[in-house]
């Protein structure tokens, strides 16, 4: 069972050439090993707002996707993106409680939260593909979609669920007021029931 | 909207739905909500904030939100329309007093953009309460008939004893599922 369209207003795909999953999952893996090379097999991203669509082949549009794929990955991978997440929760933390209820005020935090990485996401996309357009990539993002479900997806995923976001400030505040809940490391579970037993699982 | 917006409405999880709950204060939205989750219901303060439980329901994970009803919390409401796909509005039916406030706050929301592909339960709740109104009067009270822009439909129920809690969300999640699921 699928939704029928999560975009309904936005009913009229310009039809994509051939999806080519094998050369998708493929360059992936390219990228997955040779991180810095974002930008280079880039191709221009093609302008779908005007009227002769000019994708010379379905891989040069399949590269070009994969290449903003491979930056996106790249851009969250950095340190920089990593401070950014940190310095806004130092400066909300102690907004958050351990409480079944939420406050409206985590629902502001939030939205700020995804406004911000968004942001920075976009930013860096431009800074390191000049012909970056973002409504070009949600397009082709679109015809992608039953391909997209990789790792780096999952991961901008968790930054938009609301209740990921409040269990990370949870840890956060544990963490900073010295009631870690990383117990385990270093701790060793020994069973009472001699193995062999019988009782043990 | 941005990348992260896109990507969330995209990839909304196939048998997964977005219910929010809302209504006057002190309608029962909290306890309807934890009624439906097992909890205990005894002791249920106002809700200040806001409440979000998921269940897993008829083979739909139904993500509920609870957002509480003071007049000085509705502005706040509008935080949590996107990506709805059934608004539970919950009526007081022994409320008679605040019956106009209830159908005007409703209207209001019907109004809203980001909820328009939304489908519409009323619970008209309390009915073990001795002075509660029928749903018919509710009906007629909210102007129900008069909706045209989205599925409806009223259920009288009673958050207490549980009574056609499962009947109004079996309806919901069918209308939903109808409307914005596809088989392939």
């Amino acid at each position: 069972m699928y939704r029928r369209s999560p975009f309904p207003w936005k009913q009229q795909y310009v039809p994509y050439l051939q999806s080519t999953s094998t050369i998708y999952s493929n360059n992936m893996d390219i990228q997955g090993r040779n991180v810095r090379s974002c930008g280079e097999n880039i191709v221009e991203m093609v302008d779908m707002d005007e009227e002769n669509i000019a994708i010379s082949s379905s891989s040069d549009a399949d590269a070009a996707f994969d290449a903003v794929i491979g930056c996106i990955e790249d851009i969250i991978m950095e340190e920089e993106f990593q401070q950014l997440q940190q310095i806004f929760m130092e400066k909300h933390y102690l907004e958050f409680d351990d409480s079944d209820e939420n406050k409206l005020s985590y629902t502001l935090i939030f939205n700020e939260y995804v406004d911000q990485l968004e942001k920075h996401l976009e930013q860096h996309l431009m800074e390191r593909i000049p012909s970056f357009n973002m409504n070009t990539f949600i397009e082709l993002l679109m015809h992608h979609k039953e391909e997209v479900s990789t790792d780096i997806f999952d991961m901008l995923l968790t930054f938009t669920d609301f209740m990921a976001f409040k269990e990370m400030f949870l840890e956060y505040r544990a963490e900073k007021e010295g009631r870690g809940l990383d117990l385990g490391q270093g701790l060793v579970v020994t069973s009472l029931i001699p193995a062999g037993s019988g009782l043990s699982q | 909207m941005g990348l992260l917006t896109i990507l969330k409405k995209m990839k909304q999880k196939e048998r997964e739905m977005r219910l929010l709950m809302l209504g006057l204060d002190n309608a029962g939205k909290t306890t309807i909500l934890k009624k439906f989750n097992g909890e205990d219901i005894s002791t249920i303060s106002p809700t200040l904030g806001f409440n979000i439980k998921t269940l897993e329901h008829k083979g739909f994970k139904l993500n509920i939100w609870d957002v509480g009803g003071q007049k000085s919390l509705r502005s706040y409401w509008r935080n949590y329309f996107e990506s709805t796909d059934g608004l539970v509005w919950v009526v007081d039916s022994a409320d008679r007093l605040r019956l106009g406030d209830c159908k005007q706050e409703l209207s209001t929301l019907l109004l809203e953009e980001r909820l328009a592909g939304a489908t519409l339960l009323v619970f008209a709740n309390k009915q073990d309460l001795p002075g509660a109104l029928s749903k018919e009067a509710i009906q007629e009270a909210l102007a129900l008939d008069e909706i045209k822009s989205h599925h409806w439909c009223i259920i009288s129920c009673s958050a207490v004893t549980g009574e056609n809690l499962l009947a109004g969300v079996d309806w919901l999640l069918d209308d939903i599922a109808a409307r914005i699921f596809t088989a392939d």
